[in-house]
């Protein structure tokens, strides 16, 4: 399952650098992230919240608001290139290949259209269905994602359903052209604690169901453990560490990781994003250290960190876990 | 990709997916709204047939009967020409509406355009736009209006009046429509920016809202996101706006017939009666009572219907 064999890989992430134009001259917001989705996998991407997550998810559709812009690396989708294929191409891609679900489900629905009729846009856009044949479509969509009295529900309009009944729609809205990938952008941090597992709980249903892959994006690493296959760990707009779920559990190499792994027990009580056991916090774009991201907050730093950037490299030991610190790859290549 | 299969389902018949409807059904809960509603129908009605129902001729003197207390034949009495003033506010009524309306619909027309180029495209474009809205607005509207006015008013007419001796060409002959222009024009050329402003800074807030973003990534076109999910989003704000537009319009017109640019005597509009009435309010206090009377209740009609509307259109609001 988590065999990086190129072929199977459905998203593919290379290099790919975010800046945001600023008063001061572009500033850096992602700096050469490398990811990948294999077909049928799910990939949790875990880190801080102002670390890029959401950034590099809407670079992918090429959905970046102004001023924000990839200037390095490449994106591709079941081997097409994300970056140059045609605007129509594209669109085909959005919503029909590749399916959305946001953070906040109280503003990312249309808050003046049923969502009966939300629903069916897409399908009647990218499966040529006729506005009945939609609709009868949507009425089962709802039902799959678990609404009560579905049916009945399509005429509601979004402020007439709780959020986590919203996140549903959502969620049967990203689903609802049979997309190969699903993009999760931290779709529970709206929500209440306890509706957050039942949503968790929904998704994995659903791709058991619908053998779909799944990029989740989260700041809570607790709360996926159970969905995920692999954990690409985020920090400043890099990935830092990136293995097999149960490996990164059992032997997270990055202190960066080991901080956040430390620190569950607090995030689950205090549902707080902040890393109690690390202390400062990230670096604003524009102000990037020169070495390893890390390095000021990093309890193990050593000279060579404050001068030169770690890459995400395999180690010997274990193919599939990879991890960006000088310390770690050293520890690990002595074992 | 397998289809999932999916227990079928019986399903209603589609029900009308109309905003409107569902507007329509929230309107009429709102008593505020109904009652503008209603007073704005009436007085449609009225600037519509009116004319053909008064009991007497807006324009016929009875020098017997001058300035008449309201009675059942004169029900808000006669001026001192001995006309029915429930006549001439009934023609009044037509004359307000056709200002409101072409005075409206010109400055909707170009606030909305430039309103929405300018949220829409931004740059240069937008600083253009805001550029003419914030002069337009700083220049006091009455003295543009006089001064328009007085300056082109009298060269049109005089210049109409020697190309009608010059060719006798019949489109010189009636200069009233001259005075209309003037005045519509004039009106709307005051009218607008508050219009733009309004459509700007919607466009603007809606194209940044996670609805739209997650639109865009559900594959569909520009077009079908501007029609459906900003337009509709956006419609609320400028639908009170027009409404309470209309109004503001009516009101408008009588400040410029108190000020003598209004529309000219003998066509009565409700302005040229309040300044007329404002004479010899002391004596005669049913001559400047009347249109006073009726233009507030149109105005107040206009902005309950506006603020009704948009609680309509927007489904989370209303109760
Ligand atoms: N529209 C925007 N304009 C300016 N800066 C932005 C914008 N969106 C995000 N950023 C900045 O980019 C960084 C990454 O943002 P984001 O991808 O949303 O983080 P995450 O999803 O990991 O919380 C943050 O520092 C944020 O301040
Ligand atoms: S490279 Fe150095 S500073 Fe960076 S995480 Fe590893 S030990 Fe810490
Ligand atoms: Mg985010």
């Amino acid at each position: 399952m988590t065999k990086t064999n190129t072929s199977e890989r459905l998203l593919d992430v290379k290099g790919l650098t975010i800046e945001i134009e600023t008063r001061n001259g572009p500033a850096t917001i992602v700096d050469g992230i490398d990811l990948h989705v294999n077909k049928g996998e799910t990939l949790g991407v875990v880190g801080e919240s102002g670390c890029g997550k959401s950034l590099t998810m809407l670079s992918l559709m090429r959905l970046l608001p102004n001023k924000i812009r990839v200037t390095k690396g490449t994106a591709h989708f079941a081997g097409r290139d994300l970056q140059t294929m045609s605007n129509s191409e594209l669109r085909k891609v959005r919503g029909g290949e590749v399916g959305f679900v946001f953070q906040d489900p109280m503003t990312s629905l249309n808050p003046v259209m049923r969502i009966g009729q939300q629903l069916a846009e897409p399908l009647i856009y990218h499966r040529g269905m006729n506005k009945a044949q939609a609709r009868k479509r949507a009425g089962e969509l709802l039902k799959l994602v678990g609404i009560p009295g579905a049916e009945d529900r399509l005429d509601a309009y979004p402020h007439e359903l709780s959020g986590g009944m919203r996140q549903r729609v959502m969620i049967a809205i990203g689903l609802a052209c049979n997309p190969q990938l699903l993009i999760a952008d931290e779709p529970t941090t709206a929500l209440d604690v306890t509706i957050q597992a039942q949503i968790v709980d929904l998704v994995k249903e659903l791709r058991d169901r619908l053998g779909m892959s799944i990029v989740w994006i989260t700041h809570d690493l607790a709360l996926i453990a159970g969905l995920v296959d692999r954990v690409a760990v985020l920090y400043a707009g890099t990935v830092v560490e990136d293995a097999p779920v149960d490996d990164l559990f059992a032997r997270p190499a990055h202190p960066y990781t080991q901080g956040l792994l430390a620190s569950i027990p607090k995030l689950s009580d205090e549902r707080a994003s902040r890393l109690s056991s690390i202390g400062g916090t990230p670096p604003e774009p524009g102000r990037r250290p020169k070495g390893c991201p890390f390095a000021p907050r990093c309890p193990l730093a050593e000279a060579i960190c404050h001068d030169k950037v770690p890459v995400l490299e395999s180690l010997v030991s274990a193919g599939a876990h990879r991890v960006a610190c000088f310390v770690a790859q050293r520890k690990l290549e002595a074992a | 990709m397998t289809v999932v299969p999916m227990a079928t389902t019986d399903i209603k018949e589609e029900p009308p997916v109309s905003l409107w409807r569902d507007a329509w059904f929230r309107l009429r809960r709102n008593r505020l709204a109904v009652f503008g509603l209603g007073v704005v129908v009436l007085l449609a009605f009225t600037a519509l047939f009116g004319p053909y129902l008064t009991p007497f001729d807006f324009l016929s003197q009875n020098l017997d009967a001058r300035n008449m207390p309201p009675s059942l034949t004169h029900l808000f009495g006669t001026d001192d020409l001995g006309r029915d003033v429930f006549s001439r506010v009934i023609f009044g009524t037509r004359t307000a509406f056709l200002v409101a309306i072409v005075v409206t619909a010109i400055a909707v027309v170009i606030g909305v355009t430039l309103g929405a180029l300018a949220g829409f495209f931004g740059g240069w474009l937008d600083r253009v736009v805001m550029w003419l809205t914030d002069m337009t607005m700083s220049i006091p509207n009455l003295l543009l209006v006089v001064v328009i006015n007085a300056s082109l008013k009298s060269p049109i007419s005089s210049w109409m009046e020697s190309r009608y001796l010059a060719t006798l060409n019949p489109f010189y002959r009636e200069t009233i429509w001259v005075d209309f222009l003037l005045v519509f024009g004039s009106m709307a050329l005051i009218s607008w920016p508050p219009y733009a402003r309004l459509v700007r800074a919607q466009v603007l807030s809606i194209r940044s809202r996670p609805y739209i973003t997650a639109a865009q990534a559900l594959g569909l076109t520009n077009r079908i996101i501007l029609m459906r999910y900003v337009v509709p989003n956006a419609l609320g704000p400028l639908i009170v706006a027009v409404s309470a537009g209309l109004g503001t319009a009516m009101v408008l017109e009588s400040a410029f017939s108190f000020l003598g640019v209004g529309v000219n005597p003998p066509t009565p509009s409700w302005g040229n009666m309040i300044s007329d009435g404002l004479r010899v309010w002391q004596h005669y206090p049913h001559l400047l009572a009347a249109p006073a009377a009726v233009l507030g209740l149109a105005s107040v009609a206009f902005s309950f219907l506006g603020d009704g509307l948009n609680d309509a259109l927007n489904p989370r609001g209303a109760k």
